[in-house]
């Protein structure tokens, strides 16, 4: 430091070839002060030296800037948050219309809309998340002609004035009925119909698609039937026959990417006594795959299966001597399930996020052979079996004659006879149906009579699938906009966080599929909408659980500081301190042959 | 003054904010239902090396062992361990651990499964369990694949200090970070409610951030004190277990499935002149009562269950072998596809490292500049462009001194 600065001053000199520091010179002017004056202008070389230098550093500040700072892909973290409101102010409404048919009634159409709407206000519950916009049309057909209402609808212009009469529902036989309407009323997508007829026996049924019927005594006034088509319409094919609206979280078992894994396990609990087998994939073909198909835009399903040997159950069960049989209550349910010997979890189609829903057969040993569940009422169950929500179901199922040990040849394999097999795999389709929260049983009961519903082959009727679907979309819609907001939170609140492009692009695409979604279920087209949102919200998913988005490899601001000050500040500090110095002396010297100047001005 | 007597007036004035708490009640509680409790997981974390650290290896297998007694499966668990004490070459009794000086119980015996071993644990594999941010190749069984109604223990031992945790002798966790993924794992409703127990020195500094509801830690000594380990075992040469998991152990050892002891009666067994330490325990974020929650609800697994009442009964027509078998197949196949088809999408995103980014605003000469540098493509050639710009620079201010 101290060189430099002697430096300067022997170069000036030697420069400006004045030696302003002579003493011995002898004073023409003597009030001439070196150290207060001097005579020539200082120069600006040096000035414009160090400033360059310094200027070059400043210049170089912006690239290094850029070259330090974090790569983040803009998320339109605007387009989220009107997601958000969207789905949370204007609650998700899905357009349902309901048509009405009476035949052989003689009453005016406007006046039976009017009061088969105010009994569907007084059923409807405030649901917040989603919920429905339907209208309704009545139709009232008088043999020779009909009466609408309203008579502008387009909807109940579609129907035949004459197709349907009381003859239709003379046989005894639902399923025909069910098809004689469904080629009547067409079953599109979001219209459902009732038909009111009147005839000898009482019946309410619920068919197979997008209609019902009430067969209504002669005596019977239309007001009881209003009541009784206000409550299908509502409970049964809004609702899908459950009491609230919405499905819980815990009867939506379908997993973050869409998909369902089936696992199927035949248990033999102890291999010395028996070994049975199944034909699995005959019964695959004939009663899952339908139903897998039925299921196709809600979840994309697949299918395995395995048998266990050594797999005895961790709870206990007792002799009972009335039934002949060991039993075991609904107290030791919880307890059934032996995860330490039944190594269920071994499938290698599933995909880390997707749901595996186990389905397991269990086989008791020899020792604990018939085993049957009892209910808390005392009764034997029917189907003696259980679920566990979220997880799946279990069956017990005693092989044929157990008690009898003659017929069994205990090393030889046994297949379950087909029988048997088709019922334990209704009971699994009836479980499956339960894990998504719909019952099985045959008859609803509603608060003004029972309804008959029909089954389907493929295991949900197409009234469920709607309901499924409506119920699918709403939730996935909530939940892609829930994950989209905590990752735009979550992204805004570190600033130092690097955000790759494919989380931007996911995102993006997670955005136009929720949207698509919206308008499709605000149309009514409840398969694509269901199916957008639930690829909305594999991309959400996708996108949140990105493994990029690591707190430990966060750019943190010591760390830059760490890296870059110990070249960067002594450095700067000197080229600053230079230029300053600089300027300073400038400055002074410039005073001095200003005074110099004045002085010499004032002499002459 | 008589208006505030006034009876009408006194009911309007109470009507208002009745009204508005109404409705904040109901908007708040509108969104989110409860869920239901349907699993138990258990995280159980070793996190220290070498042979003189045999007592942390046979606290988490101790743990372990309780847990899955107590009825929480293999796939539920997820067991870290740092090391392996077993197989060590030190160990005296090989491929065995044992966490009590009379060898009475082998840790290491049967049916046991690692999942992170060896230098696989690390705080960033830790972070990633918790937050569930894998690689798609993770297998199922290293995820923690707990959903919104799961339970979750997360217990770790190890050597600890003041709001940190050591790794493998060589990386930290700080409390930070452990509050941050349990709070997003809270934002994604990975747990309903979550037990966390720590058994190092200075535990109770880990949780000192921890902000997410449903969350209970429990540690086994306050800031400033050492966790101590129980006794030596002179056969194998080191200490064995430490004194916070052998009390606990010693509780459970009394429990079986069926029992339902409750959280506070465990809190309120460790005796501190035994411990030689303080255990803190955290509960102002756990709303429910601990005299009300049974162990089992974190260290077993009892499940949900509901009987099923019918079985579906559509099938009067079948026909079998209509259906094309392919069926499964083409499901595969399409499952396939699919997975292919995320792949590919893969491939064709920008290269990963690129710290030059791009502006979000789009001015003129800046998406021209923008334009040239996505040609150039890497750091190389910008760092030219920038050298090349300060040459006449250079140039001049050399001529200047000359």
């Amino acid at each position: 430091m101290a060189e430099i600065s002697e430096a300067p001053d022997s170069d000036s000199s030697k420069l400006l070839g004045s030696d302003s520091k002579a003493p011995q010179r002898p004073d023409s002017e003597p009030e001439f002060d070196p150290k207060l004056m001097r005579k020539t202008k200082p120069g600006l070389k040096r000035l414009f030296l160090t400033f360059s230098v310094l200027f070059s550093f400043l210049l170089g500040f912006p690239f290094l800037w850029k070259s330090v700072e974090i790569y983040r892909s803009p998320l339109p973290f605007r387009e989220i948050d009107s997601l958000s409101t969207q789905l949370r102010s204007d609650t998700l409404l899905f357009p349902l219309h309901f048509h009405a048919l009476f035949v052989g009634f003689d009453s005016d159409p406007d006046r039976l809309r009017w009061s088969i709407l105010s009994e569907i206000t007084k059923l409807t519950s405030q649901n917040p998340k989603c919920s429905d916009n339907y209208t309704l049309s009545v139709t009232v057909d008088l043999g020779s002609r009909c009466l609408r209402g309203p008579t502008s609808s387009p909807h109940s212009s579609s129907y035949q004035c004459g197709s349907v009469t009381g003859d239709d529902f003379v046989q005894n036989d639902d399923v025909v009925v069910d098809e004689r309407l469904a080629s009547v009323f067409g079953g599109k997508n979001n219209e459902y119909s009732m038909a009111v007829v009147k005839g000898v026996s009482e019946r309410a049924v619920v068919g197979k698609y997008r209609h019902a019927w009430i067969v209504v005594g002669d005596g019977s006034d239309v007001e009881m039937a209003v009541v009784k088509v206000a409550e299908v319409l509502i409970k049964v094919f809004i609702n899908g026959g459950r009491e609230e609206g919405l499905i819980r979280n815990e009867f939506m078992p379908v997993g973050a990417d869409g998909k369902i894994v089936l696992s199927f396990n035949l248990l033999n609990a102890d291999p010395h006594d028996w070994v049975y087998d199944w034909d699995f994939e005959k019964i695959d073909d004939t009663l899952l795959t339908p139903m897998i198909e039925a299921l196709g835009t809600v979840a994309n399903i697949s299918v395995e299966s395995q048998v266990l040997y050594h797999t005895p159950k961790a709870s206990f069960s007792y002799w009972n001597q009335k039934l002949e049989s060991y039993v075991f209550s609904t107290k030791d349910l919880p307890f059934f399930v032996n995860s330490n010997e039944w190594h269920l979890d071994t499938s290698i189609a599933a995909g880390g996020r997707s749901k595996i829903l186990q389905f397991a057969v269990y086989v008791p040993s020899a020792k604990e052979c018939p085993l049957l569940l009892q209910l808390p009422n005392g009764e034997i169950s029917k189907t003696n079996g259980f679920i566990s929500p979220m997880w799946g179901g279990v069956i017990v199922w005693n092989p044929q004659g157990c008690l009898k040990d003659s017929e069994f040849k205990p090393s030889a394999k046994n297949i379950i006879p087909i029988q048997d097999l088709e019922n334990m795999f209704e009971v699994f389709i009836g479980q499956f149906r339960q894990l998504f929260g719909f019952k099985s049983l045959n008859v609803y009961t509603g608060a003004s009579g029972d309804w008959n519903l029909l089954p389907s082959e493929r295991g949900f009727t197409e009234w469920e699938l709607d309901v499924l679907s409506r119920q699918h979309t709403c939730f996935n819609l909530h939940s892609c906009a829930t994950t989209l907001g905590s990752l735009s939170r979550l992204v805004q609140s570190l600033p130092r966080m690097i955000i790759k492009d494919e989380i931007g692009k996911q995102v993006k695409l997670s955005l136009e599929a929720a949207k698509l979604a919206l308008s499709n279920a605000s149309s009514g087209v409840y398969e694509f909408s269901a199916a957008s949102s639930s690829q909305a919200r594999s991309l959400a998913e996708d996108a949140f659980f990105h493994p990029s988005i690591m707190s430990v490899s966060y750019y943190s601001f010591e760390h830059c500081f760490a890296v870059y000050s110990p070249f960067f500040l002594p450095v700067s500090m000197h080229v600053v301190l230079a230029a300053l110095r600089e300027l300073r002396r400038y400055k002074q010297e410039k005073a001095k042959y200003l005074a110099w100047k004045a002085k010499a001005n004032t002499a002459t | 003054m008589e208006t505030f007597i006034n009876p009408k007036s006194l009911f309007h004035l109470l009507l208002l904010p009745c009204l508005l708490l109404y409705s904040s009640i109901a908007y708040n509680s509108s969104p989110v239902e409860a869920a239901m409790h349907t699993n138990n997981w258990a995280v159980l974390v070793c996190t220290s090396r070498f042979w003189f650290n045999y007592r942390h290896m046979a606290n988490t297998l101790s743990l372990y062992r309780t847990v899955k007694r107590l009825g929480i499966p293999d796939e539920r668990i997820i067991l870290m361990l740092a090391d392996d004490m077993a197989c060590n070459t030190r160990n005296k009794y090989p491929a065995q651990v044992f966490n009590n000086e009379n060898h009475r119980l082998n840790l290491y015996g049967d049916n046991v499964e690692v999942d992170y071993r060896g230098y696989e644990v690390t705080v960033e594999n830790f972070l990633r369990v918790l937050t569930g941010r894998h690689e798609t190749a993770v297998p199922r069984s290293k995820r923690l694949l707990s959903d919104e109604g799961s339970h979750i223990l997360l217990y770790m031992t190890g050597h600890g200090g003041d709001e940190f945790l050591k790794f493998q002798d060589s990386e930290e966790l700080q409390s930070h970070d452990l509050a941050d993924a349990v709070k997003q794992m809270k934002e994604k409703h990975r747990f309903k409610e979550l037990l966390i127990m720590v058994d190092t020195c200075q535990a109770a500094t880990l949780f000192n951030q921890l902000q997410s509801p449903g969350v209970l830690a429990i540690g086994s000594s306050m800031k400033g004190e050492n966790s101590y380990s129980h006794h030596l075992d002179s056969d194998v040469g080191v200490s064995v277990v430490d004194r916070f998991t052998y009390y606990t152990l010693a509780f459970f050892e009394r429990l079986n499935i069926y029992d339902n002891a409750s959280l506070s009666s465990l809190f309120s067994s460790y005796n501190p002149s035994l411990l030689m330490s303080t255990t803190y325990y955290r509960k102002d974020l756990y709303k429910r009562r601990l005299e009300e929650v049974p162990v089992t609800n974190f260290f077993g697994s009892v499940m949900e269950t509901i009987h099923t009442d019918a079985a579906y009964k559509a099938l009067s027509r079948r026909n079998s072998g209509r259906f094309e078998d392919e069926m499964s197949l083409d499901q595969s196949v399409h499952h396939i596809k699919r997975r292919m088809l995320i792949k590919v999408n893969d491939g064709d995103e920008i290269h990963d490292i690129n710290p030059e980014g791009e502006e979000g605003a789009s001015k003129c000469p800046w998406s021209t500049f923008r334009n040239k540098f996505q040609k150039a493509e890497n750091v190389d050639s910008l760092l030219n462009y920038g050298l090349v710009a300060m040459i006449p620079l250079l140039v001049i201010s050399t001529w200047l001194v000359q």
